[in-house]
């Protein structure tokens, strides 16, 4: 058994006091049963009349169960006191408790995070397909310097394989279904032709 | 670990209880005119089993308590686990209103569209 620490001396004369409680309310139990034990026994004998000396017995055995019912009392008592201390002082338990309560917490939120994050990716899909439907439809109304989703993903792909034959066809496709909304873009695109043509000319 | 030690000292308290239980059977049995023998022996016997039980459980936990209790408050918390919990709860919450708002607002074309088209000849 470990050596007592050095505990501070409310703590110690605490437990001091719980030890002391326990020994008396046991040592009461234990007397006021057996005193009423031997107060059961008839004796023949009595220097009073019988009916004084049973008067007396009853009043006794009444006072010592009550004694036994006050010591029981004392001892819910005593064991309700050593929950609270338990719950409060018990460091291990503490510990052990808050390193559970922790690691569920944890979990449960990377759950959450984990489903969000599978739910964004889906998302993601399902709006790259409806981007690509609805840009490349007759209703889309998209300014040339505000790229898509699907178009983003396209152009750098192109940028990535430049000698990719479906990236220029449906580069065409686009430009061909947005003629009207991109005249704004279409002279920079003449502008950089004739750029290009400038230089080419020697 | 706590809850063993708890439910241990519940145990007590129901070990106290039955220690009463018994002190009064034996009681009620030798006020009568013939004692059942047998049965005040079966309860004499429960009786001081139980008056040891909760004598060795509580001295044995108030040793282990001299043993480990520091004098200190405990500064341990769950604070910072129980927030960031929260906070992914918010957004799944948020999630699924977004969500919800989207489902609604794509419900409402399509019955736009329905109307469209029965209103077409």
């Amino acid at each position: 058994m470990a050596t007592q620490r050095g505990l501070p001396q409310s703590k110690e004369s605490l437990l001091q006091n719980y030890n002391k409680r326990l020994k008396d309310d046991i040592r009461s139990i234990l007397d006021n049963f057996t005193e009423i034990i031997k107060t059961a026994k008839i004796e023949d004998e009595t220097q009073v009349s019988r009916a004084t000396q049973a008067e007396q017995d009853h009043y006794e055995m009444h006072v010592r169960a009550a004694n036994i019912v006050r010591a029981g009392e004392s001892l819910m008592k005593l064991v309700s006191d050593l929950k609270q201390f338990l719950i409060l002082n018990d460091f291990p338990s503490v510990n052990d408790a808050i390193s559970l309560q922790n690691q569920q917490l944890r979990s449960l939120q990377d759950e959450c995070d984990k489903k969000l994050t599978s739910l964004r990716d889906e998302i993601a899909i399902d709006l790259y397909e409806l981007e690509e439907e609805y840009y490349s439809s007759s209703y889309s109304q998209w300014d040339s310097t505000d790229l898509p989703l699907c178009e983003a993903y396209r152009r750098r792909d192109s940028w990535a394989s430049p000698g990719s034959s479906s990236c220029s066809s449906t580069q065409g496709d686009r430009e061909d279904a947005e003629g009207p909304p991109s005249q704004e873009a279409n002279p920079q695109h003449h502008l950089n032709g004739h750029g290009t043509s400038s230089i080419e000319k020697p | 670990m706590a809850n063993e030690r708890l439910r241990a000292l519940e145990d007590v308290e129901k070990e106290i209880a039955t220690v009463m239980q018994c002190a009064g059977n034996i009681v009620l049995e030798l006020s009568k005119d013939k004692h059942n023998a047998s049965l005040l022996d079966r309860q004499l016997v429960q009786f001081q089993a139980s008056v040891n039980r909760v004598e060795n459980e509580l001295s044995g936990q108030i040793r282990y308590l001299t043993q480990v209790a520091t004098g200190q408050p405990h500064e341990g918390s769950t604070y910072s686990a129980r927030k960031d919990c929260q906070m992914a709860l918010n957004r799944a919450e948020y999630a699924k209103v977004k969500l919800g708002e989207l489902g609604r607002t794509c419900e409402v074309m399509l019955e736009q569209q329905q109307q469209q088209q029965q209103q077409q000849p």
